[in-house]
């Protein structure tokens, strides 16, 4: 098979001309062809709307499943082959309004995947609609009228809900969210990054420029270490987290805002109870042989020997 | 019709979380060693502590039973709302032991009991003129149905046992369940030393217990030393060395271990999830088996990411499934379609309860073979198996995914709570006669590979996700041969068409006589069901043989393909009026699904939605009424 450098694949990208999701794409594949994985080695698994096309461009496996789903697949091929290189792209609505409850409990599992917020505020493919990222009282251009639902904050919560790895960029700087991204697929444990970004067809107010002149890095502030070195470090550096995660308006900060790297993961605590797992995980057992179970009668009985009751005439 | 009874019939009643599952336990392995074939139906309220349970027990030295049946040889109960609750269905000479302390008990004071039972039995107790306590219910069955009550001071004997070993009163509660499992031991014979192989076996090596459980029960059958051997049966003649004794949870869960089951994702749901916990009790296979690895059961926060987390795994070669009920099903099948879409071999094991909605949390059902059949928008190839018992269950659990993987599917197999919850004695199964089908699975990538190839078999070789130099895309959108989405008009003709293709590929080679399956050759009549109907309808035929009745049944296995060719050539055999369609609804599911693959239109029908179980008799006399002209549709009710 070809192997492609670039991570491209020969299909048209139908996103608007100036989305966000380009700068994203781009960022995804630079981080890619640095890191060189092979395409097979990579499952990109994504959901429902325009970010749910992503893995159609990357030149490596792809898994465009439900809306709001994409956590769980990702879990179950992540599971079953811990070898492979997850990365999960899912808009604002899909992740964190249908898709919460998955993104909260992947969290819990600080289960080894990578998870990209495309996060401009509304719902691009069915025209417009008020995302859970949107601020109550914002009335962007297709809203009959103002948004009257509060905001999830994707930074909070992925902080209180067990993300070992929390960050944001913005769509339009791809070197940054680049080296995020890279950051992310590095660290082990489940990763976030929400990538602010502009719905240049439907959100008239968080335009490119408006995120121009607030944004701000975090790594670039005096003093600011978000990495957790030692268990004991951890509620303290959440806690600086959580402050930055609610700074919002005139300074927008990006960059990574929490990084534990003392917390293991859900894999790892299945490796505690079934030893093999990291060598045989459930996607590379054998499981018959020339065509019968691996079981055989007295191995079955051995095995189920609690249901077997001998009869005693 | 009764008939002398060549075998014991117990019900163990009392109030959840009082160890009547645990008596149940001690009692069929004490059969089940002595070599009697043992079953055992539960019944329980949606509830975890007070609510009225009880245990329905069979045990035969012959015949594996496979149903409940009515007239209980022994009421045991440990309250007054037990007695309350079946006195009943005492027939005569069927033994009632309680307890002397509840024996003036009233029945408005029975706060656990619901409303409208406790009404049926006042109207009950007082058109006949008894008092509406524990003892006019007990005079009630004795002077009208023939059963004899046998009181015991239950507290009585406990604090002698308290005294004896040395605890508290209330420590000694625990051990209340064990009057009635010694007592039941006794009347029916069984030896201290027999009795005492059952404690081992549901106790292991805790000694202690076993011997203060022994404590009791010998001070038991001192204080009923009269009853011993009241109730006795003949010593079973050709009963195998082994049994394994099992519920339908168990024995699915063993037919995943041997199918090569390697992930389960689940939410927790009666009455699916013990299927799951003893998955996960056996995730250590590597211990046991060369070359294997483990079992990952994961459990999810809902069903959605349950089955989504299945078809994750199962993209990457592992043989996947999750197990759920009606409400978790529900929430499945929008997944179920993109499976069915990216022909992903995922099984979904189907545990029916009473619904709709929460329905019946903790009974039983066949309300759910529309959901299983259509459930899920679009057209795609689904195979639909149907388990009538344990050990169909425990084959069809293997088969499920062999289908899965060779057609490329998903497999809904469907079971339901009366299977999933009753523990029978099952001779073991053989595993040398199991094949494991992978079907069209490649370990490389030929060059070029596109996982939905169209110039070749419908069912087009598959690799899986992260095999080497293969790059696989997978979509719910319509795809193209690489699994990109196209909605060119052409393109979808034909992939459309390649899927729904390997249905009828299916339909050829899997034999329809195995499909659905005639029993008997009766020519009077014929019983058409699924599910656990079949043990029910197999023993109501032979209690119809003594009316002078010969029939058959007929089972339906596989409800997508569907066996059409088959069914319609049996049916044919048969007047119209004598064909009974037997299930466990209002609608009759099974017999629309009939005509609607056959164009036979059903005019008998036995249904019901009771939530319990069907029994024998009810069955029987139903099938009478309907063969002598009085009836076309019987409705049933019996059991508490």
């Amino acid at each position: 098979m070809v192997l492609r450098a670039d991570y491209k694949t020969d299909l048209w990208v139908d996103w608007c001309p100036g989305c966000g999701d380009f700068g994203i794409l781009a960022a995804i594949q630079k981080a890619l062809s640095e890191l060189k994985p092979k395409p097979w080695q990579v499952a990109i698994v994504s959901g429902i709307g325009c970010s749910g096309k992503t893995p159609h461009f990357i030149y490596s496996n792809g898994i465009h499943t439900l809306h709001g789903r994409s956590i769980p697949f990702a879990t179950g091929i992540k599971l079953s082959n811990p070898d492979l290189m997850v990365i999960i792209n899912g808009g604002d609505g899909d992740l964190l309004g249908i898709g919460a409850g998955h993104f909260v409990a992947l969290g819990r599992r600080n289960l080894d995947i990578t998870v990209i917020i495309h996060d401009n505020q509304v719902y691009g493919l069915t025209k417009g609609q008020a995302s859970p990222t949107l601020q109550a009282g914002m009335k962007t251009k297709a809203l009959p009228e103002p948004n009257i639902q509060d905001a999830i904050n994707p930074i909070a919560l992925a902080l209180t809900s067990g993300y070992t790895f929390v960050a944001r960029a913005f769509a339009m700087d791809i070197d940054h969210l680049e080296e995020v991204i890279k950051r992310a697929i590095q660290h082990k444990g489940a990763t976030v990054i929400d990538v602010l970004q502009p719905c240049v067809t439907y959100n008239d107010i968080y335009t490119t420029q408006w995120y121009r002149k607030r944004i701000y890095r975090l790594e670039e502030e005096k003093g600011w270490n978000p990495i957790v070195e030692r268990p004991e470090e951890r509620y303290e550096k959440l806690g600086n987290a959580l402050s930055k995660a609610w700074e919002w308006g005139e300074r927008i900060p990006v960059g990574v805002f929490y990084e534990d790297r003392t917390k293991d993961t859900i894999t790892d605590r299945i490796a505690q109870r079934i030893p093999s797992y990291y060598n045989k995980p459930p996607s590379r057992q054998a499981i018959e042989r020339y065509g019968k179970p691996l079981l055989d009668d007295a191995k079955f009985r051995e095995i189920f020997a609690s249901y077997l009751v001998k009869v005693e005439k | 019709m009764d008939e002398k009874s060549s075998e014991m019939r117990i019900l163990l009643g009392g109030p959840q979380g009082t160890g009547l599952e645990t008596a149940s336990q001690i009692l069929a392995a004490a059969y089940a060693i002595g070599g009697y074939r043992v079953y055992s139906m539960r019944e329980y309220f949606s509830n975890i502590k007070g609510r009225h349970s009880y245990i329905g027990l069979r045990v035969n030295p012959e015949k594996q039973p496979l149903a409940p049946i009515e007239g209980p040889h022994i009421v045991a109960g440990i309250d007054a709302e037990t007695i309350f609750t079946h006195f009943t269905e005492a027939i005569q000479d069927t033994i009632i032991i309680y307890d002397t302390r509840v024996f003036k008990t009233k029945l408005r004071s029975i706060a656990s009991m619901e409303k409208y039972f406790r009404d049926r039995v006042r109207e009950t107790l007082e058109k006949s003129n008894y008092d509406t306590t524990v003892e006019g219910a007990l005079r009630y069955a004795s002077e009208e149905l023939g059963a004899k009550s046998i009181g015991l001071d239950y507290q009585a004997i406990l604090n002698d046992f308290s005294q004896e070993i040395g605890i508290s009163k209330y420590q000694a509660q625990r051990y209340l369940n064990t009057i009635l499992v010694a007592t039941i031991a006794n009347i029916t014979g069984l030896s201290l030393d027999e009795l005492k192989r059952g404690f081992k076996r549901r106790f292991g090596s805790k000694v202690e217990i076993i011997e203060d459980n022994m404590k009791l029960s010998a001070m038991v059958y001192k204080s009923t030393a009269g009853l011993k051997d009241k109730i006795k049966i003949s010593t079973p003649h050709h009963s195998p060395d082994e049994y394994l004794v099992v519920n339908g949870n168990e024995v699915v869960a063993m037919g995943k271990i041997v199918g090569g089951l390697r992930f389960q994702s689940y939410y927790p749901i009666t009455p699916a999830s013990d299927e799951s916990f003893m998955l996960e009790t056996h995730e250590n296979l590597e211990n046991y088996v060369d070359k294997s690895g483990g079992i990952v059961v994961l459990q999810t926060e809902d069903e959605i990411a349950a089955i989504s987390a299945a078809i994750g795994s199962a993209l990457t070669g592992a043989r996947s499934a999750t197990a759920t009920s009606g409400p978790g099903f529900d929430l499945m099948v929008e997944a179920l379609g993109w499976a069915g879409i990216n022909e992903v071999p995922v099984v979904i094991t189907y545990y029916q309860r009473g619904g709709p909605s929460t329905g019946l949390p903790t009974r039983g059902g066949q309300q759910d073979l529309f959901s299983a059949l259509f459930s899920s928008h679009g057209e795609f190839p689904r195979i639909v198996i149907s388990s009538g018992d344990h050990e169909e269950a425990f084959y069809d659990a293997i088969t499920a995914i062999n289908w899965a993987e060779k057609y490329q599917t998903p497999v809904i197999h469907i079971l339901d709570k009366f299977l999933a919850n009753t523990t029978i004695t099952l001779e073991l199964p053989h595993l040398e006669k199991i094949a494991i089908e992978r079907g069209d699975l490649l370990q490389a990538p030929p060059p070029n590979y596109k996982r939905f190839k169209k110039n070749g078999s419908p069912i087009a070789p598959r690799v899986v996700l992260g095999a080497e130099n293969a790059v696989i895309w997978y979509a719910g959108d319509e795809h193209d041969e690489e699994g990109h989405i196209i909605e060119d008009p052409i393109n979808r003709l034909e992939m459309h068409e390649l899927r729904m293709k390997k249905l009828e590929i299916a339909h050829q080679e899997i034999p329809q006589e195995e499909r659905a399956v005639l029993y008997g050759s009766g020519e009077d009549f014929l019983l058409v069901g699924w599910g656990s109907t079949k043990g029910v309808a197999l023993e109501a035929i032979e209690l119809l043989k003594r009316e002078g009745y010969k029939g058959a049944y007929l089972h339906l296995r596989v409800f997508e393909p569907f066996p059409k060719e088959y069914v319609a050539k049996i049916l044919s055999r048969y007047k119209p009026e004598k064909i009974i369609a037997v299930e466990s609804n209002y609608e009759s599911m099974a017999a629309k699904v009939i005509t609607m693959n056959t164009g036979f239109i059903f005019k008998k029908h036995i249904l019901k939605w009771t939530g319990r179980p069907i029994y024998v008799k009810e069955l029987s006399l139903a099938t009478l009424r309907i063969l002598e002209g009085l009836s076309s549709r019987e409705v049933l009710s019996y059991g508490a």
